[in-house]
Formats: C-alpha cells, structure tokens, sequence
C-alpha cells in the first residue's frame, strides 16, 4: 500500500486546507479526551483521603500502592482478562465477519441480528441469565466465566467493525489469490488478515476497553478471586475513592503510553 | 442508514457455503446459541413467570408484566433513552469524523499510535474518569473557574447534574467507538480518488462531502451501530452526571433485578426491548436489501 | 500490536492465579467491599491458620442473586438485616452454635433479639447505622431537626438524597405518622403528594456517595447515610448530622452462614473473633459505623464517640426495616413514577 504522505505534497492546496482544519480537529478532540486524564493525574498527588475537595500535594499514595494488594491484583485480574477476551474476540470476531461476507448462509440476516443482540441487552439482564446458565451447567464462577461473558458483549465490536472494512473490499482480490494457487486459507491469511489489519486493530482495541471497563456483567459472573478494577473501584466508592486509585490509573495510563511512543519511535529508527 | 454493515451478508460476489463454509462458521453459532439465545430463552421462560417474596421466579404462567410492560410510562421513559442516544450518535459524529479521517491519513506506524492514544483514557476506571469530570463541571469547578479568571461570565454556571453534563458525559464515553469504526474503513481510500474528484472540479468541501463521506459510509454506519445501540441502555452516566433525576430504561430494568426484587418483570422489559431492537434492525436490513443504492 | 505480544506472560499469570486451593483451612466470606480492614483478616489467618477468602459485594441484591443461584459456596455472608430477615424465612441461613460464640456476651442488649431474627437463631450483628439529615452548618444557619424543615421552598436545588426509592417513601410516611413498615397501596398513595413536593426541590439522587455533592458545595443538605455523615464529619466539623424528629430508620448489616457452607467451624471461629472487644474497635477505627459491641464501644476513643453520626442522640426509637416482599414493587413504581413526572 502505498503510504499517504509520499503523495501529500502533490494534494491541491484546498484538500491541504482542509487537512489542516482536520487536523486542528483532532487536537482539540485529543484535549478533551485528555482533559479528564490530566485532571485524574493531578488529584493523583492530593493529601486529602475522600479526594473530592483539592487539598495539598503529596506522593504518599504512590508509595501506599505498592502495599495494597487488592488493588494491584484487581488491575492484574482486569489485565489478564481483557487480554483473553481481546484474543477470543478477534478471533471469532474476524472469522464470523469474513464467512458472513463470503458466503450466503441460510440465516444470514438472523444471524446478524443475534450478533447485535448483546450489544442492545442490558447489563444486569445479560449478567443475570448468564449467572443464572452456568450455574445450571454448574461451572464454577470465576476467571473462565468472566471470560466467557466478557467474549460475548466484545466480539459483536469487532464483527462490526471489521464487517464495515469488508464491505469495500474488492472481491477481485481473494479470487486472485486463489488463481494463483494459494489455498482458500492462505489466501485469507495472507491477503485478506492483512487487508482487514486496521479493522481488526480498531477492533481489538474496543473489545479490550470494553473488557476492561465492564462492571455489571463482571459481577454477576465473577468469583473468588476474580474481582476486577471496576468492581473493587465501585465498592470503593462507599469510603470515598482515595487518591491511591487515580494514582494506580496515572501510573497504568503512563507507561503505556510511554510503551506506545517509544515502540513506535524504535520502528521509525529501525525503517530507517 | 442504508449502508448498514448487515449488506454484506448480500454481497454479491458471496457464494452458497459448503462444508467448510458451515464448519468454520460452527464455533460462533454454538457461541451465539450457548450464551445469546439460551440467556434470552431463560428471560424469554422468566417473563411468562410469577415470583416468590424474595424477587425469584416461580414457574406458575401469567401474562401480567406484558400488561405492564404496556404502561405509557415506560414508553416515555424509552423515547428519553432513546433521545439521548441519538443525540450522542449526532455528536460523536460531528467530533469524531474528521479525527478518523485524520488519523488515516497518517503512515502507518503514527496511525496505530494516534490510535492507542483515542483509547488508553478509557483503559482507567469509568468512576475515576467520572468523577474527574465531576471536578472540571462542578460549581467551584476547573470550568467555572476558568470561565470567571477569563471574565467570560460574571457567575458560575450550573453545569453539573444537568442535561448539558449527561450530554457531555455521554459523548465522552461513545467517541473512540465511532472514530475507530470510521476509521477502518477510511483507511483504504486512496488519495488519488480524492484528487480526481478534486480535479474534476469539485471544491474541497464538495469533493469531501460527495466523494470522501459516501465511501466511508459503511464505517459511519457501523460507527452509528455501536455508539447508537449501546447508548439506548447507558444509565451510570445519566446517573452520576445527571443526578439521577429522571430514570432510563436502563434503571428501570436494573432496578427490577435489584431494588424491587421483581425477576420476571425486569425479563419481560428486557424482552420487549430487545425484540423491539431487533424488529427495528430487521426493517433497516430489508430496506438496505431492497435500496440498490447501497 | 503490542499487546498480542506480551500475552503469553499474561497466560502463565492466570494460570498461576487460579492454582488449587485447599479448602479446609479456608474461610469463604462474602461481605461488603471496605467494610472488614486487611489487617483484621490478616491478625486471624496469623492466629488460627486459617486463610479468608474476602469476596465483595457492592448492593445486598447482588449478594442475594448470587447466593440464591448458587453458584459459589460461601461459609459467612453479611447481608442487611431486612435481606436476613429474607433468608431465615425461606430457610436459608444455619443457626448458630452459641458455645462457639463466648464473646457473644459483648454486645449490646438492644442489638440482641432483633425484629429481623427475634429468637436470636441465625445473625450476629456487624455493624449498624442510621439514615439522617446532614447540614452544612456554614451555609444554612436555620436549625433544621425534621424532614419538615429539610424539604423546604427555599432550599430548592440545595438538597442531596439517596437514590433509595424505599429510604424516600419511608420518610414521607414518618410525616404523616404512619409507620416504616407498613408498605399498603392506601399509605403508598398518601404518600405520594408528600414525595411529588419533595422531587421538585431535589438536585440529586446518590446512593454511592451522597458525600461527593456536599464536600463539592454542589449541595447543602442532604438525606445519606450515617456512614457517609460520619465521614463528613470527620472532613469538617461543618456537616452536621442529625436524625430526624418525626422518626428514623437503623439499618443492621449482620453475619451470619448459609445453607450449604462448607466450613462451619471456621466460621463460628471467624464470628467469635469478630465479637472479640479489641477487633470490633480496630473495625470501627478504619470504618465509623454505630458499633453494636458494648465492650468495644469502651475502647473507643472520645472523639469517636463525640461523631454524631456513628452515635447519634436518638430522639425517638429508631425502627429497623423489615422485609416487605412484593411491596417494594409498589415502591419502585410510585417512584419511577414521579422521577418521570418531574
């Protein structure tokens, strides 16, 4: 593919203006999705325990975090769990958007529908017949069952996602690939996965977001153990959530931003 | 609306499956079937149900929460849900398309980068973020604070616990999932389209709202999809950012789980709105069949 | 993406998290979330060699849900008393061994048979707490000592109140003289007039924490929970507490073990432990609900006690919820109702 800026000088002058406008755009949409961000950090280093009122500057909870387990296993609880689900819901996610597109199944459109269905059903109603289901298949409540449910509510984000990306695809090109001898799953692995890349990251990225900040469903499926960010936070809210909490959220948001710039600065040396 | 990601069941170039068609499609429909259609059989079951003091179902057959269900309150309280969703759809729109188009604009690797960073504020806890929000919006706000130093209004606003706050609150949380949609399908176009539109006389505004916008309307239908759907169900937002002042249908349903201890009369309003979900998206798939346009 | 990449570390961090436990020397207690301190925990699995698993719950109902289904077998749960109340009706609680419980004698004579469990059979209290009004004494200089004098004109747009449909309904019966519990269509309809006044002064509705729109100025007044007007005021002497003239309601959250537990003997350890005067004041040190111990009540600190919140001057007796069944149907109606009418 050839990349977009080899043959940005050549835009005319009014599609560079408005570029330019877009992307002013996009920095002020940037501000407000970091305002809070900025706001969460700063609270962070506040001396009063119920942090609601601004009260004096400290690291004090930054060193708290390190002797309180609950909150560290709950992030890696979350972690652990968003990443499995991400995974489960590509997966499924891209497969089932790709066999919808290729084939004319007998219930297509039903099928499509269903795939939203989790998306419109309310929480605590998914929550509640899915604790209700696997304790009639008698499955004990835990990090599989989290799983389970989370994949579910996930993986319609990305069949979506990737579904919109399909649907300007051009059927020439998996038919190409085939003349050319490859079998049809070479020929989906190798020209059509990469093809769908962008899709599929956007989709991976909802369906981890969505994991990570999934409460209600969470608790009705979780058990021993598998407590996770949301849940431990929203029982916290009972004693005031303390500084300790943004300044988990400051130090988790921080490095993998820090992650995110510096891998992507080692790429741009390495293609170099 | 017609460009619905559900055309392209109706491909044309799709084909009639064989074998391996079905055997690869078995993992989601036993997936679909285990944790979609049997939960809803359950609801369906609990719905028809009467209950016990304790709010559980007992299996003794009535037909009075559909009777209820029919109450004009809980139809206003839907069209409220409903008007708040699609005010937010509109907005995120608004905000989110042109970042999307922005962001494919980019090479590769700052593209997946500028990616991450629309999701990673969502990566902390939704309370957290929200109550930073109720830090900037609050009387003795960041906000007011800013707006008075500037001398832009000579008192403090009531931002908080207002329409405005849910609003705001609201579209912050909906955004990434309409700027990541729109931009997997921005992605691919290329600029030499644009160009030509450009060439053949079309000024920048015309060249994007009639060349660039329609192709990306699968992305923004798929983006409508999953900003719209999920929003209609939201309630947290209105909650903590709105005061709790008027109820959602998605209070209305959690409470009867919880606070009313009323099982079957929260599955027969889950129920309902979900097949009035799907009977909507039914209609705007036949429609998208039938519009050649799409 | 970085992510897939680091995914197999995440895999063997979830395989060790799951690891076999062994379940004798284990407690599974299931409790609120911030209610029982790390260390109270931590000094009993020290003594006795018995390690406590702390599952949380955030809302009696969720508790309720689970342990209905059935899914995990807990040994202890701390539902409310009216949810207790509940259980011990439909046979769902153990009755307890009280030559297990020597500390027993510590608590209180008026936390002993109470309305939820009368023969004292099935629950030990934990803590207890109340609902009142609190004050921002800076910015409103009239006293205020009933519901009367909280929902007034001029306060409009000044008031938080729990977003408890029955917390609500409650003290609009308490004005009229009917009483808590007696939850009729009748009552319910006189109720109602009282109640569509009331929404239209309220700013906010808040059941997690009524404190944040106080301690922000957002608000002025508010109907919260003890807990949380204790913790105001602790913040700042400001925010007053006060109960209510025309009558208040005292919640009990209580222990007690379900059907189906499997460690009963750690369980009975865990409750005598708990009644031990030195560990129920620990508890009240990191949380200040009413602590129904009398014994540990003596080793409160004065300032403790000085919390009118946790201790507050009762005016008239307080009443405890009981359990209504399918009347809270009613009450989520008559409240839905006027929400969507406001």
């Amino acid at each position: 593919m050839p990349t977009p800026t080899a043959s940005r000088p050549l835009l005319p002058s009014g599609l560079r203006l408005l570029n330019l406008g877009f992307g002013v755009w996009t920095v002020l949409v940037f501000i407000f999705l970091y305002l809070p961000i900025l706001v969460l950090v700063a609270y962070s280093f506040n001396t009063s325990k119920l942090n609601i009122v601004w009260e004096g500057f400290t690291f004090r909870w930054y060193a708290d975090l390190w002797s309180n387990v609950p909150i560290t296993r709950a992030l890696k609880n979350s972690l652990i769990i968003a990443s499995f689900t991400t995974v489960a819901a590509v997966v499924i996610g891209t497969g089932g958007a790709w066999l919808l597109h290729r084939y004319r199944y007998r219930f297509s459109r039903t099928l499509q529908t269903l795939i939203c269905v989790p998306m419109i059903m309310p929480e605590i109603v998914m929550g509640i017949s899915l604790l209700v289901f696997f304790t009639v298949i008698n499955l004990e409540l835990g990090f599989l069952t989290v799983i389970l449910a989370h994949v579910t509510f996930c993986f319609p984000f990305v069949l979506v996602a990737v579904q919109a990306r399909l649907q300007g695809l051009d059927p020439a090109l998996e038919e190409a690939a085939l003349d050319l001898g490859a079998s049809p799953l070479k020929a989906f692995w190798l020209v059509i996965v990469p093809c769908l890349r962008p899709a599929i990251i956007s989709g991976a990225l909802m369906a981890f977001t969505l994991s990570m900040d999934e409460l209600i469903i969470t608790v009705f499926t979780n058990g021993l153990g598998s407590a996770t960010l949301p849940t431990v936070v929203y029982g916290m809210a009972k004693k005031g959530l303390n500084p300790m909490l943004n300044a988990l959220s400051a130090i988790f948001i921080l490095t993998t931003i820090a992650f995110v710039l510096f891998s992507s600065h080692l790429r741009k040396l390495s293609t170099r | 609306m017609q460009a619905l990601p559900s055309t392209s069941a109706n491909s044309p170039h799709a084909r009639r499956p064989r074998v391996w068609g079905w055997v690869l499609l078995a993992p989601m429909i036993a997936w679909l079937v285990l944790f979609v259609i049997l939960p809803m059989v359950i609801l369906f079951v609990y719905s028809f149900c009467t209950r016990d003091d304790l709010g559980r179902v007992v299996f003794e057959f009535t037909f009075d929460n559909y009777r209820r269900v029919g109450d004009p309150i809980y139809l206003t309280i839907l069209g409220r849900s409903i008007a708040y969703a699609a005010l937010t759809t509109v907005l995120c729109i608004a905000l989110g398309y042109p970042v999307a188009w922005f962001i494919a604009r980019q090479r590769e690797a700052v593209r997946n980068t500028l990616l991450l960073l629309v999701m990673i504020p969502f990566w902390t806890s939704f309370l957290i973020r929200t109550y930073a929000w109720i830090t900037i919006l609050k009387g003795e706000g960041l906000l007011n604070g800013l707006l008075l130093a500037v001398g832009f209004i000579p008192e403090p606003l009531t931002l908080l616990y207002t329409p405005f706050a849910v609003i705001i609150g609201l579209v912050y949380a909906y955004l990434p999932f309409m700027i990541l949609p729109i931009y997997g399908s921005a992605e691919k176009l290329d600029n030499a389209l644009v160009e030509a539109a450009h060439d053949l006389g079309a000024g920048p505004v015309r060249a994007f709202s009639e060349v660039i916008v329609p192709l990306t309307w699968p992305g923004i239908a798929a983006g409508v999809l999953l900003v719209f759907v999920p929003a209609i169900g939201m309630f947290a937002i209105t909650d903590l950012m709105g005061g709790a002042r008027v109820p959602m249908i998605g209070n209305i349903i959690q409470n009867q789980f919880s606070k009313a201890f009323n099982w079957p009369f929260g599955a027969a309003l889950g129920v309902v709105f979900t097949f009035m979900f799907i009977l909507a998206y039914a209609l705007i798939q036949r429609r998208g069949a039938r519009d050649p346009h799409s | 993406m970085k992510l897939l990449r680091i995914l197999p570390l995440l895999v063997l961090a979830a395989v060790f998290a799951t690891v076999a436990r062994a379940a004798d020397k284990e407690l599974n207690l299931y409790a609120w979330s911030e209610y029982i301190p790390q260390s109270v925990l931590d000094d009993f699995t020290k003594e006795t060699g018995i390690k406590v698993n702390y599952e949380t719950f955030a809302s009696g109902e969720e508790m309720l849900a689970k342990l209905l289904a059935g899914g995990s077998r807990y040994d202890l749960i701390q539902p409310p008393d009216y949810i207790a109340e509940a259980l011990i009706k439909n046979k769902l609680l153990i009755a307890l061994d009280y030559k297990k419980l020597p500390n027993f004698k510590n608590l209180l004579p008026e936390f002993t048979k109470m309305p939820h469990d009368p023969e004292q059979k099935f629950t030990i209290p934990y803590m207890a707490g109340t609902v009142g009004i609190v004050v921002n004494t800076e910015k409103i200089k009239e006293p205020v000592t009933g519901y009367k004098d909280l929902f007034q004109k001029k306060y409009k747009d000044r008031i938080v109140v729990l977003d408890d449909g029955r917390e609500l309904v409650v003290a609009a019966l308490y004005t009229l003289g009917i009483g808590l519990n007696d939850i009729t269509p009748a009552n319910l309809e006189k109720a109602r007039p009282v109640l569509a006044d009331w929404f239209k002064l309220i700013k906010l509705f808040d059941s997690d924490s009524p404190k944040t729109a106080l301690l922000n100025g957002d608000v002025d007044l508010g109907l919260v929970w003890g807990g949380e007007g204790a913790i105001l005021w602790n913040e700042d002497k400001k925010f007053q507490y006060i109960l209510p003239s025309e009558g208040a309601h005292l919640f009990v959250d209580i222990l007690a073990i379900p059907k189906g537990a499997r460690n009963q003997v750690a369980a009975h350890k865990f409750l005598d432990y708990i009644l031990r005067p030195e560990v129920s004041a620990a508890i009240s040190e990191e949380f200040p609900y009413t602590n129904p111990n009398g014994e540990a009540r003596k080793l409160l600190k004065p300032e403790q006690l000085a919390n009118p919140a946790s201790y507050p001057k009762i005016v008239k007796k307080l009443d405890t919820f009981r359990h209504i069944g399918e009347s809270s149907t009613l009450i989520d109606e008559l409240v839905t109702d006027l929400k969507n009418a406001k």
